[in-house]
């Protein structure tokens, strides 16, 4: 570059690398490559030589000039922006500059006064914020002592909040426990609902027991009516009615009394009728017999004409008194404290302490055991047929009375209502009906058909045993009175007086004869048609009243009386002539507590308080 | 040894002064100015350009423009070749400063690789580098390089860090004394005249028989018509760096000091003027190119005005 000639040389010359004398001296190394006396790093030298070369020509001598240009390049392009901006810049002159001067002092001027206004405009501005601020300052304090106010109210709230939080927790607590409570109470009423459920099941099934077994009751007892039907058919037709005159003889005898006693008009008659060689002893006569009399029994009877049609009930004709005892059997494990026949058959039935009772056939001058009646949960005190002799009716020392059917062993109904041990029962005259008597002092009325007490008659004493009259009850007390109540109107319509403690009562037949043994070792008979204070007493001597249910009976034709004594004999009166007819000793070795004549006449069964039965006859 | 070392700055801060201008169909909103930069001979054209780039878009319309490609004399330049192979190859005849046109559309697809950003370039670059060291050591001492040694190499090339490269790249240049030089040489022989791109075979420092090979063996083995007879003027001209080293210079040496930093000897082949003609024009000039001189100068002044 410093070279003006060689800068000169460049852009005309075509591109050469190398200076002529390199060219020179290269042609030469390569026309002699590895000449002697050079060095053998001269193509290092040449190299080295030629890029210095090279750079001088192409580097150095441009260096400088493309700097300076890109410079030059920059400032133009700067030159051009400033130029650009300023083209629009009025160009001021001389002349101008004076009254250019005065405008703008104009303009200063102008601006002055525009300022001086704003300043006063602010000062204004600020009289007015200082206003706004005392207003705000003021508003400041205010909202203080309102905050101040709040905060106080607030503090308030939160005591409030505090306790009504500290109420809740009581009431939570309360109410958990009531919850809890509660819950226990729903699972008691779950456990009791199951209960029920349970209870209710077993009624069911009790219930359905029940129906079963009264289904099958009857359908023994229609059976059994039906076989009896039969077997009455059946004799019936085999038997020819054939009346000699010997047993005619006593029937006619036998009515004409009967005749008079139910015409009103014969108010006295004495006890005349006193036979005892001929009695009718088949049913089938008995039923010729009753069919004689049926017309007028029916006139002067209402209610119990529906059994009498259905079933035959025997009258006897003639009873005959026991001579010697055909049989003594041990016929239960404790002591027997009741006795009775059927009426309508040879059935005998016996109860005791051992708490059931035993039904016996006589047959063949001897008992026969033909079912147990089980039910009573204590003695029995009291036994009873109904006139049909299908039902049985006890009292019981368990505070209740039951009824069963013939046929079957457990009760059909128990009744209860009594406070103490009931020591009567019987069947009253209407034939759905019974009575019974208890220790409590009180005389129930019983209806079967709803199995319920209907009435109740409060006596002023124990009620030791009861019999039925038509419309009528006979109670025997132990304050020594023997009360007639009237079944309509359950009162007290005649008292009469005993010697002491009645023990038992029995009723004739023909319901005029009441018969009452007393604990003054007497028996008594009254005439209820009458009711006169006369009254016949039988007494014996060696006869003791055993105990306080010591049972007399009267014989089915009225003629008789029988009762067991202490001493273990049984003793039987004559009616009609007052005095002693026979004495029956040497079976039982105790007490005897109840005596039972059958319907027949032919039987007297006498038990005592070790559990003998004792069967008595005539032959 | 001292000279080396010369000649490794030498190579490195090779420059070649450029004038850009833009190319004449490019629709401009106001006149566009030449651009004037000393290119470095080992870079790649996209690598040193962005001043170009930005100095002409001041003038573009923003819609106008695609991507920069270069052109010398209807050529497409290929921005992966090193800037110094290119002026060698093309231009190595031509008047200083290298006029370079510039171009923002109709990119020559068929010429010319896209290069959208400088990390294209650092692909090549270290994949030449690999290339070239396959050939010197089975690629052992570039395998043997981290990651920040390979980001090392780049960054010397990128930022024009001489010390910074060559730290690193003298790891490559190693070879074990006992064999005399690399396994091969690698190189790569551009000829203006042919058709195919270059030329790039095996060839080793060392003969069989123990001698040492030099450019000329290699010109010899590659391209006999290269070298003159004897008695016949040359008609090539073997061009490195912008320099014709003698033919008899070792090989190994070449490879060592005048490789380019993607570790390839890039040797161009170009016609030598015949030399009566040069030295006639040489002589004759001064008188003749004195107006055109002043031209150019005068070119010079109005531009400064």
């Amino acid at each position: 570059m410093n070279q003006p000639g060689l800068r000169a040389s460049w852009p005309t010359r075509p591109a050469v690398l190398t200076d002529p004398a390199g060219v020179s001296e290269r042609s030469g190394r390569v026309l002699a490559p590895g000449g002697g006396g050079r060095s053998a790093e001269s193509w290092k030298k040449d190299i080295v030589r030629q890029l210095k070369h090279r750079d001088l020509s192409q580097h150095a001598m441009f260096q400088d000039l493309i700097r300076f240009y890109t410079q030059l390049l920059e400032k133009t392009s700067l030159a051009k922006g400033i130029l650009s901006c300023s083209v629009r810049r009025p160009s001021s002159d001389s002349s101008s500059s004076v009254s250019s001067l005065l405008q703008r002092n104009n303009q200063l001027k102008k601006t002055t006064g525009e300022l001086a206004y704003q300043v006063v405009e602010l000062q204004q501005q600020i009289k007015i914020k200082e206003c706004v601020l005392e207003e705000q300052h003021a508003r400041l304090s205010e909202e203080e002592r309102r905050l101040a106010g709040v905060l106080d109210a607030r503090q308030e709230l939160q005591e409030r909040v505090g306790q009504v939080q500290e109420k809740n927790g009581a009431l939570k607590m309360e109410y958990d426990v009531l919850l809890e409570r509660q819950r226990e109470a729903e699972t008691r009423l779950r456990e009791e609902k199951v209960k029920e459920g349970h209870l209710l099941e077993d009624m069911i099934h009790l219930k359905k027991q029940a129906a079963a077994r009264m289904n099958s009751r009857n359908e023994r007892r229609s059976r059994a009516r039906q076989a009896n039907l039969q077997k009455e058919l059946q004799t019936a037709a085999r038997s020819k009615v054939t009346v000699d005159s010997s047993s005619s003889a006593p029937t006619s005898r036998s009515t004409s009394p009967k005749k008079e006693n139910h015409d009103p008009e014969s108010t006295e008659k004495p006890h005349t009728r006193l036979f005892r060689s001929a009695s009718a002893t088949s049913p089938r006569i008995l039923n010729s017999i009753r069919e004689l009399f049926d017309r007028k029994r029916r006139g002067h009877s209402v209610c119990s004409l529906e059994e009498d049609l259905m079933c035959p009930v025997g009258i006897c004709v003639s009873a005959r008194v026991p001579v010697r005892a055909r049989q003594a059997l041990e016929a239960h494990e404790q002591g027997i404290n009741a006795v009775r026949f059927s009426s309508s058959s040879d059935l005998l039935a016996t109860g005791g302490t051992d708490r059931v009772i035993k039904l016996w056939e006589v047959r063949a001058g001897s008992l026969t055991h033909r079912a147990t009646l089980e039910g009573s949960t204590e003695g029995v005190t009291c036994i009873d047929f109904n006139p049909t002799g299908l039902k049985i009716l006890a009292a019981s020392y368990d505070k209740s009375a039951l009824l069963w059917q013939r046929d079957e062993s457990v009760p059909k109904l128990t009744l209860t209502g009594h406070s103490r041990k009931v020591t009567a029962a019987r069947f009253s005259s209407l034939p759905h009906q019974v009575v019974t008597g208890s220790a409590d002092r009180t005389i129930r009325l019983w209806d079967l058909h709803r199995a319920a007490c209907v009435q109740v008659a409060d006596v002023p004493s124990y009620c030791s045993d009861l019999v039925c009259s038509e419309n009528s009850i006979i109670s025997g007390h132990y304050d020594c009175k023997i009360r007639v109540w009237d079944t309509r109107t359950v009162s007290c319509v005649q008292e009469l007086p005993a010697q002491g403690k009645v023990t038992s009562l029995d009723i004739s037949s023909d319901h005029r004869q009441l018969l009452s043994c007393c604990r003054d070792d007497c028996l008594q008979l009254v005439d209820l048609r009458r009711w006169s204070n006369d009254r016949m007493c039988f007494r014996a001597e060696g006869f003791k009243c055993g105990s306080d249910s010591t049972k007399a009976v009267i014989s089915p034709d009225g003629c008789f009386l029988a009762a067991g004594s202490a001493d273990g004999a049984v003793y039987i009166w004559n009616f009609s002539t007052g005095k002693l007819e026979t004495r029956l000793p040497d079976q039982h070795s105790s007490s005897i507590s109840a005596v039972s004549w059958s319907l027949s006449g032919e039987h007297v069964v006498s038990v005592d308080k070790r559990g003998l039965a004792v069967l008595w006859s005539d032959i | 040894m001292a000279d080396d070392k010369d000649v490794l700055r030498d190579v490195w801060f090779g420059r070649i002064p450029t004038s850009f201008t833009l190319n004449q169909d490019e629709v401009t909103e106001r006149e566009a100015e030449p651009y004037y930069l000393l290119l470095p001979r080992v870079s790649y054209l996209t690598l040193v350009t962005d001043k170009v780039k930005k100095h002409f878009l001041k003038v573009m319309r923003a819609e106008d423009v695609e991507e920069m490609w270069f052109e010398y004399e209807g050529t497409p330049l290929k921005w992966h070749y090193p800037i110094g192979v290119l002026f060698d190859l093309h231009a190595s005849n031509t008047v200083l400063p290298w006029s370079i046109t510039v171009h923002f559309k109709n990119f020559p697809d068929s010429d010319l690789l896209h290069c959208p950003s400088s990390s294209v370039v650092e692909a090549h670059f270290m994949s030449s580098i690999k290339e070239a060291d396959a050939l010197k050591h089975k690629s052992q001492v570039v395998n043997d390089m981290q990651k920040k040694d390979h980001k090392q190499l780049w960054m010397g090339l990128q930022n024009d860090k001489f010390d910074q490269f060559w730290a690193m790249n003298r790891k490559l240049m190693e070879y074990p004394t006992e064999e005399g030089g690399f396994r091969y040489i690698p190189f790569r022989i551009y000829q203006t005249m042919s058709d195919r791109p270059f030329i790039q075979r095996l060839f080793r420092p060392v003969s069989p028989e123990g001698n040492v090979h030099t450019l000329g063996d290699l010109m010899k083995e590659m391209d006999p018509a290269a070298l003159p007879n004897d008695g016949e003027p040359k008609r090539y001209q073997v061009v490195i760096h912008g320099i014709e080293p003698l033919l008899e210079t070792p090989l190994q040496w070449l490879s060592e000091h005048l490789s380019h930093p993607d570790n390839f000897l890039h040797i161009c082949e170009s016609h030598n003027p015949p030399s009566p003609v040069l030295s006639s024009v040489y002589i004759s000039t001064p008188p003749t190119t004195t107006p055109p001189l002043l031209l150019s100068e005068d070119l010079f002044i109005g531009r400064e005005g």
